[in-house]
Formats: C-alpha cells, structure tokens, sequence
C-alpha cells in the first residue's frame, strides 16, 4: 500500500527554485534514506511530507490526504516528523508531559516508550544532555503512533553508543510495528546499515532512486552528489572487481576468510 | 533569505551616507511624529518615510512594512475610538461605547504616529549594518562601545529569535498543535508554552555570544579600536540640516 506519493513536485521559497520535479513514491513500512551535499534541498523536501512546505506545482499525498488542502496540524495524525535540533521541540516541564503534548497520545503507550529508554518521568528535560534531549524528541515522536516517521538528521551531535541505541530503536519500529520511515543523513554509515533504498537528491533534483547496495557503490553517482561510499564499500571499490560485489563488513570477511584459506591450501601444497 | 530587518546590500544615495547621518534623519522623523498633533502632517511624514524607502531602492520593502503595521494599525484605533469618551458623540457602538470626535482624532493621531516613527527606523536598519551603526555611535557620540554593542546585538537579535520563533512554531505544528488555525485567540493561547523553547534559546545564544565576545577582547575595545572610519562628506551635512529642518516644520505646523 503506498503512503506516500509525489507527483511532479517542485518548491520554491519566493521566487527562488528549491526543488523540481520531485517524483517517487513510498510502501508502508519501507526504510528510506535521502542523501545528498548541503543545500541539495533534502530538509526542504522532508517539510513537504507533512505540509509545512506546500508544493508549488505538482502534488504531494500522504495517506491519502492532499497536502496541498490538509492541514498540517491534520497531517500530523499520519506524519511524526523529528527535527534536527531537539530544543525546538521540548517546550514541557517533565519528560512524561512532553511524551504527552500534543494529539493522539496514548498515556499507555507513554509509559511504555519511557520504561523502553529509560527515563525518570519526572525530570525536567531541559537538564539533560544534548543526546538524550535527541531521544526525549524521539520519544514524544513515537508517542504518537503516526505510521510514518520522518526524521531530520536523527543522529547528529550524537555519540556512537547514543547513535546506535537511537538507530535501533528506529529499525524496531520499522520491523515490528510497520511503520514507514523516511531519514535525512550524512553518515553513510548509518545509511548503509539501516536503510533498504535510497533517494539521492543533488542542485533541488533527484539524481537517483534505488536499493541501497546499488546506490551506495556507484562511486560516479555518489562524487556527483558530493558524498563518498561507506567505507567498507570503499574499501571493496579500491580493492578492484573480484570485491565490486562486497557491501557489508560480514561479506568482506566471508570474502578475506575464503581467499586466505585459499592461499593456505596453496602454500600446503608447496613443497620444497 | 532575508529576515526582517536584515541588512539590504546596495548603492544608492542613503546607502553611501554616514550612518551617523541615517540615523539622525530617522531620529528627527520619529520626533517630528511626536511633535507634530495634525493628522495631516504625520501623513505627510509617512509619505516622507516611503520617498526615503524609494531613495534607498527598498520601497517594495516598506510598502511590506506598512502593510504589517496596518494590521495592528486597524486594531490600535478601534481600541481607541472605543475607551475615548470625551469630545462630541457622534454614534453608539455595540450599544455602550460611544464614538466621539475626541476618540476619532486621538486614534488617527496614535496610528499615523506609531506608523510614521516605526517606519524610518526600519528603513535606517535595512540600509545600514549594524557594525557602522555601532561604529559611528561610538567615533561620534562617544557612547561606551559596551552600550553600543549591546544596542546593536539587541537590533541583530530580533530577526534570529524571529527566525527561531518561526522553527519552534513548525516543530510545534508538525506534533498536531494547531497553530494553522485561523483563530488568533486560539494561537495566543498555544504560543504561550513556546516561550519557554524560545527564552532557553534565546538565553543559551546571549551567554555563546558572550563568551565569544570576551575570548576576542571584548572588555579592551574602546572607539580607538575601530578599524574603519566613517568620514562625513556634503551630503551628509545636507542630510543634518534636513534633520533640523523637519523637527523645525514639525513644530510649527
């Protein structure tokens, strides 16, 4: 079933172009990633998922609902949308009052995602580090059970343990519940390891749309887009074609374990 | 993009005068609004403030600016007609507030000078940057570069915690509160948590701001310090006699 779909899109701020002929459209409970260098338009183009960007021409449905006409307070009931930096969003004086700010929040359902990242309820969560702020703007996201979520660069400003405790939590709830997610990120890595396909976006345009193995080693797509592979596929990409086909750090050790018990039979077999 | 009361780049007459100069000339507006009781002379000062806005090629800009202050124009003068009881009646509103001559030039008075005093400034902001503003306060008035510096942040800061306002409100909006509704009162009401967002920002860029300010030699900076010199040429001592001028018209008319 698809859940989102944009037609033809473009947007501009005045008279300033942003993004043109933006076509794809998105299954309930696919794992995208959109990529691409700064000022690609990759934050402009998440504000149309729920309708505080409106396409200039073109159209852009969520679950059904033109965001041309809906509301966004309406899309809200379809779209959680995590922003970059969480001190926009917290505005409460406890962590379970921010969980339940908002519509459709389900007091159960809050108590539940505050045992799951373990926070005290009661604490005031303008007291906390930055990386936990992250996971409270999280959390009051998940709140609301939207059936899509999209998140604006979740990790940043993040360390690797805060990373991928975040990141896991995200797929759980893509795997588990179906929820559909749609995440802006420059950390390749991240975009490697968690997302199924991926839209790359470069001058407002999209340059590419596919499986993440496809995208992620095509080296001539990822230079024009100013972004380098993961390193594991870049590594498979410097070693030459018989690794062209290696994406993840399990294959290359499958890959280095078989050539090195290949040169171990060899050398056996040598006989001096 | 711009923000309100950001700096507009340019080459006209009132971009290459001193600011010193930009600055007396709003100054002597606004004071020539408060001098002035005859509604016709502070229309005549607002129609000053759009030729002033043409001059520095940002008529389109104030054109903006007056549409904006219409609305809380519109809202100021009802309130007015409405509480002024004294001078003749002329008709009775919603059954119990009279509407009187007083009430009627009281407001007209209060609106064209809140728009005729507001507007020369905005403009001076646009066409000036906040550095030679600072700058020349300090060469010429001999005002504390401290205080200097603080009046300008304060000016720099409005269009970032607009900006900023703006963001918290789109966050706020993307977890289903209604600020697209179209009731105002509804919106007061759901701006009011927002302040909080909006004054922890506000707080944590004062104190970066700060500590950035004093680990490049803050405390140390005097009007011996500044390393550009803001001469004043011919059309800046017209701009000075046109000051006085004004405030002179505005008195006697």
């Amino acid at each position: 079933m698809q859940v989102i779909q944009f037609s033809s899109a473009d947007f501009s701020y005045g008279t300033f172009p942003v993004l043109s002929d933006i076509s794809f459209s998105v299954e309930k409970g696919e794992f995208i990633s959109i990529i691409g260098e700064n000022g690609a338009g990759k934050s402009t183009l998440l504000k149309l998922f729920n309708g505080l960007n409106r396409p200039t021409a073109g159209t852009v449905s969520i679950c059904g609902l033109d965001t041309r006409s809906a509301k966004t307070s309406e899309l809200a009931a379809h779209v959680g949308f995590l922003f970059q930096n969480p001190d926009r969003q917290i505005c409460c004086n406890t962590i379970r009052e921010e969980l339940n700010f908002g519509i459709h929040t389900d007091p159960e359902r809050t108590e539940r995602i505050l045992q799951t990242f373990g926070f005290t309820p009661d604490a005031s969560p303008f007291s906390l580090s930055r990386g936990q702020r992250q996971q409270i703007a999280l959390a009051s996201v998940i709140a609301r059970n939207t059936d899509i979520l999209v998140l604006d660069e979740p990790t940043t400003g993040l360390d690797y343990r805060e990373c991928m405790s975040m990141m896991s939590y995200i797929r759980k709830l893509n795997r588990e519940e179906g929820k559909t997610i749609v995440m802006v990120s420059h950390d390749m890595e991240i975009v490697q390891d968690f997302s199924g396909r991926i839209l790359v976006l470069t001058g407002g345009k999209l340059a590419a749309d596919g499986p993440a193995r496809t995208i992620l080693t095509d080296r001539q797509l990822l230079e024009k887009a100013s972004l380098l592979p993961p390193q594991i596929a870049d590594t498979a990409l410097r070693l030459g074609s018989g690794f062209a086909d290696i994406f993840t750090v399990q294959e290359m050790t499958d890959r280095v374990g078989h050539i090195l018990s290949a040169v171990a039979v060899q050398t056996q077999d040598v006989h001096i | 993009m711009k923000a309100f009361l950001d700096y507009i780049p340019g080459d006209s007459p009132l971009h290459r005068l001193n600011p010193l100069s930009k600055f007396t000339i709003s100054v002597a507006v606004c004071a020539a609004c408060f001098i002035s009781t005859s509604p016709l002379v502070l229309c005549a000062l607002i129609v000053l403030d759009l030729l002033l806005a043409a001059l520095g090629h940002i008529f389109t800009f104030a054109l903006k600016l007056l549409r904006g202050l219409a609305g809380l124009s519109v809202f100021l003068f009802i309130l007015q007609v409405l509480f002024i009881r004294t001078g003749r009646p002329l008709f009775t509103l919603f059954s119990g507030f009279p509407v009187t001559t007083d009430g009627i030039m009281n407001a007209a008075r209060l609106v064209l000078r809140l728009t005729g005093s507001m507007l020369p400034l905005a403009v001076m902001l646009s066409l000036t940057k906040l550095n030679d503003l600072s700058g020349v306060l300090t060469w010429y008035l001999h005002i504390p570069y401290k205080y200097a510096f603080m009046l300008t942040t304060a000016i720099r800061f409005i269009p970032v915690f607009t900006a900023e306002m703006e963001s918290i409100m789109e966050a706020q909006t993307a977890r289903g509160i209604e600020f697209d509704t179209k009731n105002i009162f509804k919106k007061i009401k759901l701006i009011m948590p927002l302040c909080i967002p909006l004054l922890i920002t506000s707080v944590g860029k004062s104190d970066t701001t700060a500590v950035s300010a004093e680990l490049r030699g803050f405390e140390r900076r005097n009007r011996h310090s500044m390393s550009v010199i803001y001469p004043l040429r011919a059309p800046d001592s017209i701009a000075f006699v046109f000051s006085a001028g004004l405030i002179a018209a505005a008195a006697v008319l």
